[in-house]
């Protein structure tokens, strides 16, 4: 049975029309409806208009109260120093530890990456308890490095960069130990300049998992000062005990739109990072 | 991945060097070697593998985190009280119930989102990015979202059923609808990863299988369930097991939605563990609870490996 060109246009046209839907009408909703009183949000709600979905007779007050009241903006700023921090170290440390996993032969090589590769498997969240032990142990608790001290080793990071970094021809280096350069500058200058897609695909995904973490920054931080955005919004409340839903909304917004900015600037590095990793934050 | 590979090629590099006499210069590289992984070895070692060993111990033991020196030695206590109480069985079981359903979920309908953006479509890269929207949004804020969403009196959903003729839902306040509310909640964040894991199964096939087996008179539908399908084995077990983990490691909907209700249809196993240990100060019931997570979730990983290695090898 041949189905008419005319016919196949319409369905998919449908498809496409349903889900853009599912997946762009929460976020229109949430997003206009930060920009409405109470009153309206639900007006517009029951019963269901296209209003629900634009921001008519729109009011910044939400965002004002957001502001004002609660540490929002602190918070943004403590996950932007958690997250830049993680970004960073992890960068720096996995690069270090694959250059010398590729680069150099040396004994235990073998039982080094195998100790890696087991905490591959370790589902972080069972960890919870212990680690909360070990790391106010420390006397990290309630600090911006308690944060993120746990993920900056990270196994998935070591793997990316491991990889990328055997696919480049040792012959680019050879020149430059023929001149006397050392490791440190033959990885500095010679390595990490040809590696920047993965390192930033790295970068990407390592600060999509420190923007979005939640349990770990709830556990191991109680002081206000030290929180981070998505504890920060996590607190502001349910439908049912609050008494102003636009002004969660405006929460939610601020917490999102930075990484969806980013995912839309770089769609196609997080998108590689992902499909390459299988690890999602 | 190939890791594999990569150990053999490691191996083979310790014994092609084992004949020859350390010279000056490898003992420097090897020192420098140790100096670049050091970083990150320690970092590996104190917060992935001392965790691991404190949560042994601690799951032998009775006590809280507001005072942990004042420990008691209870044996497998923690452990016999699992199967004596029922908390544990509803809480793993229930976890099980949403994982089973976020995966047969996941699997078709992110299998057809794959095949949909695999044909000729025009804004194929809006559809893609649409789908991958709620894959970067943070749990926090799908969980947020969806519990105004799912309001029983002013939510969105409720707007919408009520245009078509049915009547306001309680959803996340019923016992028989909060779970079912949260796979869906989940399934809406977690199929967009699942499609482009698809998508790139399906990019990766060679074309001229499937063109053989329309040259041989196949109709379209043979084509995708004894060709595509068979032949993407390995991406649909990579992409089971992704989202089971996933599933098992939920938090933020039984915290932020439900508070593991109503009568615990919804408490999720890492919410309960939390609870277990910073509400209650039962850190060592909550030890040996997170113990049994850990060997459910590795054997769950272990398995795919071995299937992985093993079968399905085209």
């Amino acid at each position: 049975m041949k189905t008419h060109p005319l016919q196949r246009a319409l369905f998919v046209a449908l498809v496409i029309a349903l889900i853009l839907c599912c997946f762009l009408a929460p976020y229109a909703w949430i997003v206009s409806s930060s920009f409405k009183n109470q009153l309206t949000l639900f007006n517009d709600v029951t019963p269901l208009s296209w209003k629900a979905f634009f921001p008519v007779e729109g009011t910044l007050e939400n965002y004002r109260t957001l502001f004002e009241r609660t540490n929002v903006l602190r918070a943004l700023l403590n996950t932007a120093i958690v997250a830049g921090g993680q970004v960073a170290l992890t960068l720096l440390l996995c690069a270090m530890a694959a250059y010398s996993l590729t680069r150099i032969r040396f004994p235990g090589a073998k039982i080094v990456f195998v100790m890696i590769l087991l905490t591959f498997l370790l589902p972080i969240e069972a960890l919870m308890v212990p680690l909360y032990q070990v790391v106010s142990g420390l006397g990290l608790s309630n600090t911006l490095l308690g944060i993120m001290i746990p993920w900056i080793a990270s196994p998935f990071g070591l793997f990316l960069l491991k990889q990328a970094f055997e696919e480049l021809p040792v012959e680019l280096e050879d020149a430059a130990r023929i001149d006397g350069a050392g490791h440190v500058r033959i990885f500095f200058s010679i390595v990490l300049p040809n590696v920047k897609v993965p390192m930033l695909t790295l970068g990407l995904i390592t600060f999509l998992f420190s923007w979005n973490s939640f349990l770990w920054p709830l556990v191991i931080v109680q002081d206000p000062a030290h929180q981070v955005i998505q504890v920060a919004i996590a607190q502001q409340g349910s439908p049912t005990q609050l008494p102003n839903w636009g002004e969660t909304f405006a929460g939610a917004t601020v917490a999102t739109l930075p990484l969806i900015l980013l995912f839309l600037l770089l769609q196609k590095y997080f998108t590689q990072g992902m499909t390459t990793s299988g690890i999602k934050g | 991945m190939s890791v594999p590979n990569i150990l053999t090629a490691a191996s083979a590099g310790t014994k092609a060097r084992a004949r020859k006499p350390v010279t000056r210069r490898q003992k420097r590289d090897w020192v420098f070697a140790a100096g670049f992984l050091a970083p990150f070895m320690i970092l590996l070692l104190v917060f992935q593998y001392v965790p691991l060993v404190v949560m042994a111990k601690n799951s032998v033991l009775d006590y809280s985190l507001l005072n942990p020196a004042v420990a008691k030695f209870v044996g497998l206590r923690n452990f016999t009280d699992m199967i004596e109480y029922e908390d544990a069985a509803v809480s793993f079981g229930v976890t099980f119930l949403f994982a089973l359903g976020v995966v047969v979920t996941v699997i078709p309908i992110a299998f057809l989102l794959a095949l949909f953006l695999n044909s000729k479509l025009p804004a194929r890269g809006l559809v893609r990015t649409m789908i991958m929207l709620p894959v970067v949004t943070s749990a926090v804020v799908v969980a947020t979202m969806w519990s105004f969403l799912l309001d029983p009196s002013n939510g969105l959903i409720n707007g919408v059923l009520n245009l078509i003729g049915v009547g306001n839902q309680p959803f996340l306040t019923s016992t028989g609808q909060a779970l079912p509310a949260l796979i869906v909640m989940t399934l809406w964040q977690q199929v967009g990863f699942g499609a482009i894991l698809f998508l790139a199964g399906l990019q990766g096939l060679p074309p001229e299988l499937t063109e053989a087996a329309r040259i041989d008179g196949a109709t379209k539908r043979q084509v995708l369930w004894n060709v595509t399908i068979p032949l993407l084995s390995r991406t649909t077990l990579f992409v089971v097991v992704i989202m089971t983990v996933f599933s098992l490691q939920a938090f933020a909907p039984a915290f932020l939605m439900t508070q593991g209700g109503p009568q615990e249809a919804t408490n999720l196993i890492v919410y309960h563990i939390y609870n277990t240990a910073f509400i209650m100060q039962q850190a060592g019931y909550a030890s040996a609870l997170s113990v049994v997570l850990l060997l459910v979730v590795l054997a769950i990983s272990t398995l795919q490996m071995a299937l992985l290695r093993s079968r399905w090898n085209y």
